[in-house]
C-alpha cells in the first residue's frame, strides 16, 4: 500500500472527530491571564447542549455542593477555571471517544475507558511529580489516542497482518503504522490538535507519546502520557487489538524524577483517583 | 439448557459463589485472576489483584487490590462461606508483560511478574499449591471459571479459548 500524507488521512476520513467551537474556546480562554469567570462563561454559552452536560456534572454528588449550581458563570466560580475547562473537554469527546473502532478492535467504550484512565493517570502523575500542570496533563492523556479515530478506517481489516508483523519484525505497533500508512495514530493526533489550534505542548504530548524521549529536552508531559498509558494498559483498561504491542521507555522516569520504588505507590494513587471518578464519567473498566 | 449466572470481578474485588455460576476476570493484562474451590462445599472465588504488596503507610482500601492481601482474604471469604481450608484447590491466569522493555527500563515496571511472584509467594506461606496457572508473555487474558464443572477456560485477543485445567479433576 502506498504511504499517506496527514493530508490525505485527514482529507479522505469521513467522520473526524471535531472539538465543539465553545470547548476551544473555554480552553483558550482559560489561557489568558485577562480571563474571568464571565468571559469563560460566555465562551461556554456559545453552545447550549455543553453548557447544559456541564452544570450535569458540576451538580453531580461527586463535587459535593450543598446547594444546586443553576448557571454557566456560577459553575465557574464554584468549581474553578481549571475543573470547567476540564468538563469542558470531556463533555466534548465523550461522543466521539466511545465510539466502537473496529480497525483497532476496540469495542464501544474501550477508548473512552482507556483515554479517560490515562487522562485520570497523567493528572495524577503531574500532581505527584510537580512536573507538569495536572489539567494540561489530563486533556494530554483524554486525547492521546484521537488519531485512532482518524486511522481506524485506514487500518480496517489490517489489524490481524500488522499484529504479525509486530512480531515477525519485532517492532512495536507504532512503528508498524508508520511502516504502512506513513504515519502512525500519534503523528495523526498531532496533527488533529494542532489543526485545532491546541496549545504547542498539549500537541507535542499527544504526537510523542509513544516515543516520549524524542519529545523536546525539557517537556515533560509526553513522558507523563508514557507512563500513564503504562498504567492504564497494566490494569486492562479499554483494551484493545493493539494493546500490549507497544514499547515501554523507563527511561521516563528519570524524566520526571521519579524513583524506581515509588512506581507502585503511583500506580495506586493513580487507581484511587480513577476509582473516584468513573461513576461519575460513566466509564466503565472491567 | 438454563444460562449460568454469570460474576464479572471487577479490578480489585473478590467474588464468592456457592453452588453454580460463572466466574470471571475480563481483559486481564499485568493483574492476576486468581480461582479457588472446595468441590466438597461447593464453594469457590475469585480475585482480581492488581499490584504485588499494600502499602505499609497507606490503609487498605480492598485486599483484593494487592497480592498479599488478596490471597489470605479469598481463602477467609471461601471458609466463611462454608469451605474448608484443607480442601482448597487453585490455579490463576494473567500477570503479563504489556509493553516490551527499552533496554533502559528497571525490572520493577514488570508488574505483571512481579504480581505472579507476589501470588506465588502468598500461596506457598500458606501452603497452597497452584493447580492451573498461565502467567507472563504479552496477551491480554479473559479468565472463566465453571463453578459447577470446575472448568477454567483463558481467552485472548489473539489465541482461541481454551481450557487451562479442571479445580474439579
Amino acid at each position: 500500500m502506498a504511504t499517506l500524507t496527514l493530508e490525505d488521512i485527514v482529507a479522505k476520513t469521513a467522520d473526524l472527530p471535531t472539538m465543539p467551537a465553545a470547548a476551544l474556546a473555554v480552553m483558550n480562554e482559560t489561557q489568558k491571564a485577562t480571563c474571568s469567570a464571565q468571559s469563560v462563561a460566555r465562551c461556554l454559552l456559545q453552545d447550549q447542549a455543553l453548557s447544559s452536560r456541564i452544570l450535569r456534572l458540576a451538580n453531580s454528588s461527586f463535587y459535593g455542593m450543598s446547594r444546586q449550581v443553576s448557571t454557566a458563570q456560577e459553575s465557574v466560580v464554584i468549581l474553578g477555571m481549571r475543573v470547567i475547562r476540564n468538563l469542558a473537554i470531556v463533555a466534548s469527546t465523550y461522543p466521539w471517544l466511545q465510539k466502537s473502532l473496529t480497525g483497532y478492535g476496540l469495542d464501544a467504550n474501550a477508548l473512552w475507558a482507556h483515554s479517560f484512565a490515562v487522562g485520570v493517570a497523567s493528572q495524577t502523575i503531574a500532581e505527584r511529580t510537580r512536573q507538569a500542570d495536572p489539567s494540561e496533563a489530563f486533556v494530554a492523556g483524554l486525547l492521546h489516542n484521537m488519531g485512532k479515530l482518524a486511522l481506524n478506517s485506514w487500518i480496517e481489516n489490517k489489524i490481524v497482518p500488522m499484529i504479525a508483523l509486530c512480531a515477525r519484525e519485532d517492532l512495536p505497533f507504532d512503528a508498524i503504522e508508520r511502516k504502512v500508512l506513513g504515519y502512525d495514530h500519534a503523528d495523526v493526533g498531532a496533527h488533529l490538535a494542532k489543526s485545532w489550534n491546541l496549545p504547542a505542548p498539549l500537541t507535542r504530548a499527544i504526537g510523542f507519546h509513544h516515543r516520549p524521549l524524542e519529545a523536546p529536552a525539557g517537556e515533560k508531559l509526553a513522558s507523563i502520557v508514557h507512563l500513564a498509558d503504562h498504567f492504564a494498559t497494566s490494569f486492562g483498561i479499554g483494551p484493545g487489538g493493539d494493546s500490549f504491542r507497544y514499547e515501554f521507555f523507563g527511561e521516563v522516569l528519570d524524566i520526571l524524577s521519579i524513583p524506581e520504588g515509588d512506581t507502585d505507590v503511583l500506580a495506586h494513587d493513580f487507581l484511587m483517583a480513577f476509582e473516584r471518578h468513573e461513576k461519575l464519567f460513566e466509564v466503565k473498566a472491567a | 439448557m438454563a444460562v449460568l449466572a454469570s460474576t464479572v470481578v471487577g479490578m480489585a474485588e473478590i467474588e464468592i459463589i456457592k453452588g453454580q455460576g460463572i466466574l470471571s476476570c475480563l481483559g486481564l493484562g499485568s493483574c492476576i485472576g486468581l480461582c479457588a474451590l472446595d468441590a466438597q462445599a461447593g464453594v469457590a472465588g475469585m480475585a482480581h489483584i492488581m499490584l504485588p504488596e499494600a502499602f505499609a503507610d497507606k490503609p487498605v482500601d480492598r485486599p483484593g487490590k494487592f497480592a498479599n492481601t488478596g490471597v489470605p482474604a479469598l481463602i477467609q471469604l471461601l471458609e466463611e462461606a462454608g469451605a474448608s481450608k484443607n480442601r482448597l484447590v487453585f490455579a490463576m491466569a494473567g500477570g503479563a508483560r504489556v509493553f516490551k522493555f527499552s533496554a533502559g527500563t528497571h525490572s520493577r515496571m514488570d508488574i505483571g511478574a512481579r504480581n505472579n511472584i507476589a501470588v506465588l509467594e502468598s500461596l506457598k506461606k500458606l501452603n497452597f499449591r497452584l493447580r492451573g496457572t498461565e502467567t507472563g508473555g504479552n496477551l491480554g487474558r479473559t479468565l472463566t471459571f465453571n463453578v459447577e464443572t470446575g472448568l477454567i477456560r483463558v481467552r485472548t485477543i489473539s489465541q482461541a479459548e481454551r481450557d487451562l485445567c479442571n479445580l474439579r479433576g
